[in-house]
């Protein structure tokens, strides 16, 4: 039953992105996509209510399920009516698919679909993170009855208990709707994992082609640290889902500027992020900076502000449930409550910029390695970083001028992310190795799909498949004026 | 094109190569999992049942200060106790002993102002601290 309730709220988000977006009603990229980014906003909706409901009139479960009924039948009613736009998001046009690479793509969905059911068959309660933080956090909200406020108890304070509430409050919610059940949590895992590959396929074959996205879609679903750590439960795989999620819905904006939706939507899922964990506070400052550097840069100032009051529209919602959260409920945050001292004291400190450095260093290079239980050592059998390299060397980059403010967008987001991050375990812990040991891994790991994202907007299309005979027969034509502005990365030799 | 085929397959063949091989590794890891949290919760069985959301227990167990396992246990019986609130310390009224030797040592819980009043099986007891009002 728990589980119905999940796939309502996703259909709730997909109502909502097909009222803000909406098309024909049938098997397309279009939707897609819309039920790939749909999953994450009906069920950020569903937590967000869930919290105002529980802050506001204390465990009401008649509130609670009239409030989110309302929802989803709201959003399904408004998804179906919603009239069809002239707005289709179809695939970019590129050469033909070759079937081997359709293989590929097969097998790594297969690897990650047994990887991710094998690990959560073995740990339904999940990993250290999940029964010390989220899912315990679930239990008290559930079980406490009046006294859920007990599940930010100061004696709990090592179980993190100022954490933003997006998962517990979803794993809570579908248990008072139904019963209590390690299927909750493991489903959600299971959407967000399957939904960030599902999105990233989705708009890199609206963007970028078929290709690009096939590629970087079978890259994601390979990456053992990215299924894993969804099937252990973490937040930091539903972060990556709406830091990507924020990040397609502004690369879409710049191919339709005229149409507002996308950015009042990526407001709504930056929003998300910050009520997913802590970095989401700190994603949400990244892209708008990194927005308005890249709007700037490439396009206009006055679309700036137009697509700032949209953002501003989206972010209205979400940052409210945080703040109510943060403001009347959450204990102040370990890291945060540094004083001002000993942040200068760790800055001027040269031995923690070394470490720093080389944690960062470590982790770009041997990214996706992860030490189980002390002992095994899983991850890409090559440095993945190498092996990126060789692609970019092999096919170059190639940014169109359309995708400039795009590829920008993604680039400086990510770029920020790790700056902060970088500034956070300076200044911040006082024990930076331990701190860096336990999370630099899952940091880059929220980063990995946006950074797919933005490898594979820039990166040229690949030519998989040989041309035909009459086109290799084709006289060269002069290139088009806006061809020649493509922007080339490729060294002139 | 063979070079972009070249690119293609080498990625993803790395990245495939490495996924299956961990599945292959897969089963053998979890095999020797130290912390399996069904068996955990088993552990404490009908004490879940007799704590409830106001009280705040004690918690107090016989490994080692420096076992690992020592940590990851408290947030188990946390995890299972819920939404009972554990501390790791022996000052409040009623304290949970999360004990694992076969004859568990009752002196070393008396020198500690701790008197079992409820054995629940599998080396769980309730205790009150005398000097606890």
């Amino acid at each position: 039953m728990s589980l119905l309730y999940l796939l309502l709220f996703c259909a709730a988000g997909f109502g909502l992105m097909r009222f803000f977006l909406s098309g024909q009603l049938r098997p397309s990229l279009h939707n897609a996509l819309l039920v790939s980014a749909g999953a994450g906003v009906g069920l950020g909706i569903a937590s967000c209510l869930y919290f105002v409901c529980l802050a506001s009139l204390g465990p009401k479960i008649p509130v609670l399920a009239a409030v989110e009924g309302i929802f989803v039948i709201a959003a399904v009613a408004l998804g179906l009516r919603a009239k069809v736009r002239n707005l289709e998001l179809s695939p970019a046009p590129g050469a033909r698919i070759p079937r081997y690479l359709i293989v590929l793509v097969g097998a790594a969905a297969l690897l990650g679909l047994v990887l991710f059911v094998t690990h959560s068959a073995n740990k339904p309660h999940g990993e250290w993170d999940a029964w010390a933080i989220w899912n315990l956090r679930a239990r008290f909200l559930y079980r406490s009855g009046e006294l859920w406020k007990n599940a930010f108890s100061a004696q709990l304070s090592w179980s993190h208990p100022d954490y933003p509430l997006l998962l517990p409050g979803l794993v809570a919610l579908c248990w008072t709707l139904s019963s209590e059940s390690t299927l909750v949590p493991i489903a959600i895992a299971f959407l967000f994992t399957f939904a960030t590959a599902g999105l990233l396929i989705s708009a890199l074959a609206v963007l970028r082609g078929r290709a690009q996205a096939l590629i970087a879609g079978a890259l994601l679903l390979a990456t053992v640290e990215f299924v894993e750590v969804g099937a252990m439960q973490y937040a930091d795989v539903p972060l990556s889902f709406y830091i990507l999620a924020t990040i397609v819905l502004l690369c879409l904006q710049d191919r339709y500027p005229d149409n507002a939706r996308f950015s009042i939507l990526a407001g709504l899922t930056a929003g998300f992020a910050a009520w997913t964990k802590n970095e989401g506070l700190l994603f949400v400052i990244a892209v708008v900076l990194a927005r308005a550097v890249a709007l700037i840069r490439f396009r206009s100032v006055p679309r700036l502000v137009r697509q700032a009051g949209s953002v501003a529209a989206g972010l209205v919602f979400p940052l409210a449930v945080v703040a109510l959260f943060k403001l009347r409920f959450a204990p102040p945050n370990d890291l945060a409550s540094a004083r001002p001292a000993d942040m200068i004291a760790h800055a001027s400190n040269v031995g923690r910029w070394i470490a720093v450095l080389q944690g960062f260093g470590k982790e770009a290079l041997f990214f996706g390695q992860m030490a189980v239980e002390g002992e095994l050592v899983r991850g890409f059998l090559i440095p993945i970083a190498l092996v990126l390299l060789l692609y970019w060397f092999l096919i170059r980059f190639r940014v169109e001028e359309r995708d400039r403010s795009a590829v920008a967008t993604a680039a400086l987001t990510v770029g920020l992310m790790l700056a902060g991050d970088f500034l956070v375990y300076l200044l911040l812990p006082n024990d930076v190795g331990w701190q860096m040991s336990t999370s630099l891994d899952r940091i880059f790991l929220q980063l990995w799909p946006a950074g797919l994202f933005a490898f594979f907007m820039a990166a040229n299309a690949p030519e998989l498949v040989a041309k035909a005979a009459g086109e290799k027969s084709k006289p060269a034509r002069k290139p088009a004026k806006a061809q020649r502005r493509v922007a080339e990365t490729r060294p002139a030799r | 094109m063979a070079r972009h085929q070249f690119a293609v397959i080498a990625l993803l063949g790395v990245a495939l190569a490495s996924i299956f091989w961990v599945l292959l590794d897969v089963a053998g890891a979890y095999t020797h999992t130290s912390f399996g949290v069904d068996a955990f919760q088993n552990r404490f069985g009908d004490l879940t049942k007799a704590v409830n959301a106001r009280t705040v227990f004690g918690y107090i167990s016989d490994n080692r200060p420096d076992d690992p396992s020592d940590q990851a246990e408290f947030y188990l019986s946390q995890y299972t106790l819920a939404p009972t609130v554990l501390v790791t310390s022996v000052n409040q009224r009623e304290v949970v002993a999360n004990l694992h030797a076969a004859n568990p040592d009752m002196n070393a819980l008396r020198a500690r102002n701790l008197v079992p009043v409820r054995n629940f099986g599998n080396g769980i007891f309730l205790c009150r601290n005398v000097t606890v009002p």
